[in-house]
This record gives structure tokens, C-alpha cells and sequence, in this order.
């Protein structure tokens, strides 16, 4: 059996009286790319949501490498190797583009490696080190998008969510955007990745699930996902304008 | 109506900044802890008045000199303010609840002026020292030793908070989480950490600036809430979450006082105080000094 990263078991999640989440189940193999793909409102920021511990689970089970991590604040969950970029990006838009990637590296274990993360980060994204002393605020609406990439990377997280990287921005730094995630997979950091853009999602994803009104309707290899007819009829149609 | 003498303005201004300068630190103290609890930590005043009646005391009864007690009151604040969080706000923090927050700290406020009360008595009292009545040159006018030595402990207290936040990565992790609290989370960065770190400098500041109010002006234990209120319209005047701008708003509300005071009456002084407050929430929310890339 592959080395499972993540398993999520019979999750659920509410706000309030809404139920957002109606048992899912997922899983994340180590090294892999996986793909969370559904309609807006799906509940797919809901389900990363819940692994990072931003919202409480009401029931069900998720495991990093074995262990728990129901009940555990966001900062611990950080701490034990998810990086999560958030919906919206989460940049602290008045700090400099530097200050943002030494923050990804703020916890203990990864400090003592900052400066390699750094001269990592600044390789595999050489615009960021053009942009260094400016404030995060100040950047295109890709760049951003790409520091908030490169400052998950600053603390060699086992687990990379991603939601929407891909949201607003242009064709072409799409395009950069994909490329940028193979590019991460290549090195071997494992991936959860969430996106509307799904054809593009499938063809980079080892694994994917596909989530309706907070439920799992489908799983399986991205391949064969891209080839199946229900998934092409009620998704691809749809989100390939 | 004749225009002063350039001397007499001269002297105004001085003395304006620098009674100013405390409210500023006053008002950067607030800065930090709005900054990350988003808290208005109303009894930071009575915090100030009570670290006066310490000064006093450490000079009365153990001849301590004030402006040598700030090697202890810095320190000890440091240390009160780091437990005042995790004992008194740590849980409402934690349930992310304001407005218990809020009836924390007014009550923190009347507590701390009712033991004082209780302690030193209701009277006016005032540090006096050998230097008190002594001035110094300052630009070809005189100015007063102590309140000029109160500015330099504000200048110096809002310099090294600057620095910190700027330049060590636990203040940028302070920055962070005052400008995105779950973003901070992200990073690994704990709450209660940064609320308890931005309480300690607070308080500390706190120290600092009645060793300031101590060694300046005759106070009393019910002086510390309109000092909050003073500390406050510098806050707005230099932008909430602008630290430094919090002591140029403390500055200005000096200058502008001292002006008033002189050129309309001293009755007028709180009342237009209050309504430059108003005016500057009304027409320049983020401040005077805001820069570009505010959180929207
Ligand atoms: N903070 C919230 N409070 C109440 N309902 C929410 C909240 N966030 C999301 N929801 C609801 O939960 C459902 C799933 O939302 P979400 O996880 O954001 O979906 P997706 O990311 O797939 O678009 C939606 O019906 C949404 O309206
Ligand atoms: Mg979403």
C-alpha cells in the first residue's frame, strides 16, 4: 500500500444549522498531486477548512501520517507540516514580499533553515526576488498569487493545500501557475489541490475527488476522471467557457 | 489681536510636544494591543497612573532616583502585562469575544483606580525631586528637564517598539497577526502568543510613561481614564495600527492643546480636543500619515 499522508474519514462539517460537509472521505498519498474539483459552494474550501483546523469538525476523522488532528488549533496543525494558502491568498499585503516569506518560515523547525528555503523560493519564483522590499499589496494580482505559493513552500511542509490558486488570474500566468505546481510535485512536495479550473486540475492530478453539495460523487485516477462522460457533461462543459 | 512673540510660540510649541509625547506613548500602547485583539484597552490611563504612584513610591520609600526606576518599572510591566493577558483576557480572546473584552478591561480600569484609591488616597500627588524645577536650553528657549527627559523616554519607548516590530521575526509575526489573525495562524504563529507579547510591550510602555507622568504633572487615581481618552484621539490622529504615528499623534493633540489653551482658554482645550477625535474618524479615518496599502 502507498504511504497515506492524509486520510480523511466520514467527515462532517456545519455552520450552525447549515451541514456543509455530509461524510466525505478523502486521502493523500505522499508525493502525490491530488485534485478537489466540484461546483462552487461544493464545500471544497469547507473540507480544507477542516484539515487545517479553521473550522471545527462535528464528526468524522482526519489523520496526518497516522495522527489525529481533530481538536488541534490551526497554528499546531501548522506546526505539523501543513501549509495551507487560503481562499483569497491570506498575504499580509502591507508587509514586504521578503517579510511574507520569512513569516512562512516562522515556525521553530523551519527557522534554523530559512535562508536555504529562501534561496530556494526566490529560484523557483525569480519575479519575487525582483520584488523583495515592496509590500505584498503592491503586486500583480499573479505575483501575489505566487508568494502566497512560495511562502507555504518557506517551511518544507509534508502537506501543500492549495485553494483556487488559479482564481482571477489571465490565461498565460494560468498557464505559469500549472506549470509552477508540476514543478513542485517534481521536487516531491505532496499536494491538495483545489480548483473550478478542472480540466486543468485532472490533467496534473494523480488522484481526484469530486465533491456535490458537500457529499463525494466520484474518485479516481485524474485520467480517468478527464475520460468519463458524466464528469465531462456536468463539470467541463460547464467551466471550459 | 496682537500676533505673540516668535519666542512665546516658540515656548508653546515646546512645551505642547512635549506634554504631548505622553500621550503618544499612551497611545502606542494602545496601538499594539488594538493591533492584535482589536481591543480598546481603556485602562491603559489607570495603568500609567498606577505605574506614577510606583515611581513615587520607589522614590519616597526606597529613594530610588524615577528616572533610574525605569530599569524597573520596564521589566515588571513587561511582566504584568504578559500575565494580565493569559489571566484576564486569554479566554475571552480565545472565544474571540469583543465585548466581554472590552467589560474587561473597563473593569480592570476601576478596579486598579479604586486600589489606589484605597492605597495612596484621592489626593493630588507629585513626585519632587531635586531637578524638578530645573530647565534646559532647547532652540535658544528654555524648556523643562523633566519634560524634556519625559520626551526622550517616549521617543526612545516608540524607537525601540519600532524596531522590534520591524526588525525581529517574532514583531513581524505581532504585524502579521494585526493585519490577519487566521493568516498568522497559517504560519504556525499562536494567538495568545502575539496578544500576550503586544499586552507586555503595552504595559511595559505603561512603566515607561509614568515614570514620564510622575516626574511632570501633579495625578490623582482618577486621572488615568481621561488619559486614555487623550491616548485614544492620538490613535486616531496617527492611524490605528501606525505605531510610530501614534506618538505624532500624541505630539500633535499636545501642540494643538497648548495652542488653544493660550490663544482661546483652557476650558475650551478637551472640548476641541474631542472634536478634532471626531473630525479626523469623520473625514480621515485612517489617520493623517496613512500610506498606501492599507487592509482595505
Ligand atoms: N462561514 C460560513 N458560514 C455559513 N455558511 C458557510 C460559510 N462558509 C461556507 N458556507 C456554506 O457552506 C457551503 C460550502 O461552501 P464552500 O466550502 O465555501 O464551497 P466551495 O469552496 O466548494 O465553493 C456553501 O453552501 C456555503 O454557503
Ligand atoms: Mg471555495
Amino acid at each position: 500500500m502507498a504511504n497515506r499522508l492524509l486520510e480523511v474519514t466520514d467527515l462532517e462539517v456545519a455552520y450552525g444549522d447549515v451541514r456543509a460537509l455530509w461524510g466525505v472521505s478523502i486521502h493523500v498519498d505522499a508525493g502525490s498531486v491530488v485534485a478537489i474539483v466540484g461546483a462552487n459552494g461544493a464545500g471544497k474550501t469547507t473540507l480544507l477548512k477542516a484539515i487545517s483546523g479553521l473550522v471545527p469538525a462535528k464528526r468524522g476523522e482526519i489523520k496526518l501520517s497516522g495522527t489525529s488532528l481533530l481538536g488541534r488549533a490551526p497554528e499546531d496543525i501548522a506546526r505539523m507540516g501543513i501549509a495551507h494558502v487560503p481562499e483569497g491568498r491570506g498575504l499580509f499585503r502591507q508587509m514586504t514580499v521578503l517579510e511574507n516569506l520569512e513569516l512562512g518560515a516562522f515556525q521553530p523547525k523551519a527557522r534554523a533553515n530559512m535562508k536555504h528555503a529562501l534561496e530556494k523560493a526566490y529560484d523557483l519564483f525569480p519575479r519575487l526576488k525582483e520584488r523583495t522590499g515592496q509590500k505584498a499589496g503592491s503586486l500583480s494580482g499573479g505575483e501575489q498569487q505566487m508568494l502566497a505559493i512560495a511562502r507555504a513552500t518557506m517551511s518544507e511542509p509534508s502537506l501543500l493545500i492549495l485553494d483556487e490558486p488559479s482564481i482571477g488570474l489571465s490565461p498565460l500566468v494560468v498557464q505559469q501557475m500549472f506549470q509552477l505546481i508540476e514543478a513542485l510535485h517534481k521536487q516531491g512536495v505532496t499536494i491538495l489541490l483545489v480548483e473550478q479550473n478542472i480540466h486543468q486540475a485532472l490533467k496534473i492530478a494523480d488522484y481526484a475527488f469530486v465533491l456535490k453539495t458537500g457529499e463525494l460523487a466520484m474518485q479516481g485516477t485524474g485520467a480517468e476522471l478527464i475520460a468519463d462522460p458524466e464528469v465531462q457533461k456536468a463539470y467541463m462543459g460547464v467551466l471550459e467557457l | 489681536m496682537t500676533l505673540p512673540s516668535p519666542e512665546i510660540l516658540l515656548q508653546l510649541s515646546i512645551n505642547g510636544a512635549l506634554g504631548g509625547a505622553m500621550y503618544g506613548v499612551a497611545a502606542v500602547g494602545l496601538s499594539l494591543i488594538f493591533g492584535t485583539m482589536r481591543l480598546i484597552f481603556l485602562a491603559q490611563g489607570a495603568m500609567i497612573i498606577l505605574a506614577a504612584y510606583l515611581v513615587r513610591a520607589l522614590f519616597q520609600h526606597l529613594g530610588i532616583d524615577p528616572f533610574l526606576s525605569l530599569i524597573i518599572m520596564v521589566p515588571v510591566g513587561l511582566a504584568a502585562g504578559w500575565l494580565i493577558y493569559q489571566g484576564l483576557f486569554r479566554k475571552a480572546a480565545a472565544e474571540e469575544d469583543r465585548n466581554i473584552s472590552l467589560l474587561i478591561a473597563v473593569g480592570v480600569m476601576f478596579l486598579v483606580q479604586n486600589l489606589m484609591t484605597v492605597i495612596w488616597g484621592g489626593n493630588t500627588a507629585a513626585v519632587v525631586t531635586s531637578y524638578t524645577a530645573s530647565g534646559i536650553e532647547l532652540l535658544g528657549v528654555r524648556a523643562s528637564f523633566t519634560r524634556s527627559m519625559g520626551f526622550l523616554i517616549a521617543l526612545a519607548g516608540t524607537a525601540l517598539v519600532v524596531l522590534f516590530l520591524r526588525r525581529t521575526l517574532v514583531g513581524k509575526a505581532v504585524r502579521a497577526a494585526s493585519e490577519d489573525m487566521t493568516a498568522a495562524t497559517l504560519m504556525g504563529i499562536s494567538p495568545h502568543k502575539v496578544n500576550a507579547i503586544a499586552f507586555a510591550i503595552g504595559i511595559a510602555l505603561a512603566g515607561a510613561a509614568g515614570v514620564a507622568v510622575a516626574t511632570t504633572f501633579p495625578f490623582n487615581p482618577f486621572a488615568g481614564f481621561i488619559f486614555s481618552l487623550k491616548a485614544l484621539v492620538a490613535l486616531a490622529l496617527g492611524g490605528i495600527g501606525n505605531v510610530a504615528g501614534a506618538l505624532a499623534g500624541g505630539i500633535i493633540l499636545g501642540l494643538i492643546e497648548a495652542y488653544v489653551q493660550f490663544f482661546i482658554s483652557g476650558g475650551w482645550t478637551n472640548a476641541i480636543a474631542y472634536g478634532v477625535f471626531l473630525a479626523v474618524l469623520m473625514f480621515k479615518p485612517e489617520g493623517l500619515f496613512s500610506r498606501p496599502y492599507k487592509k482595505a
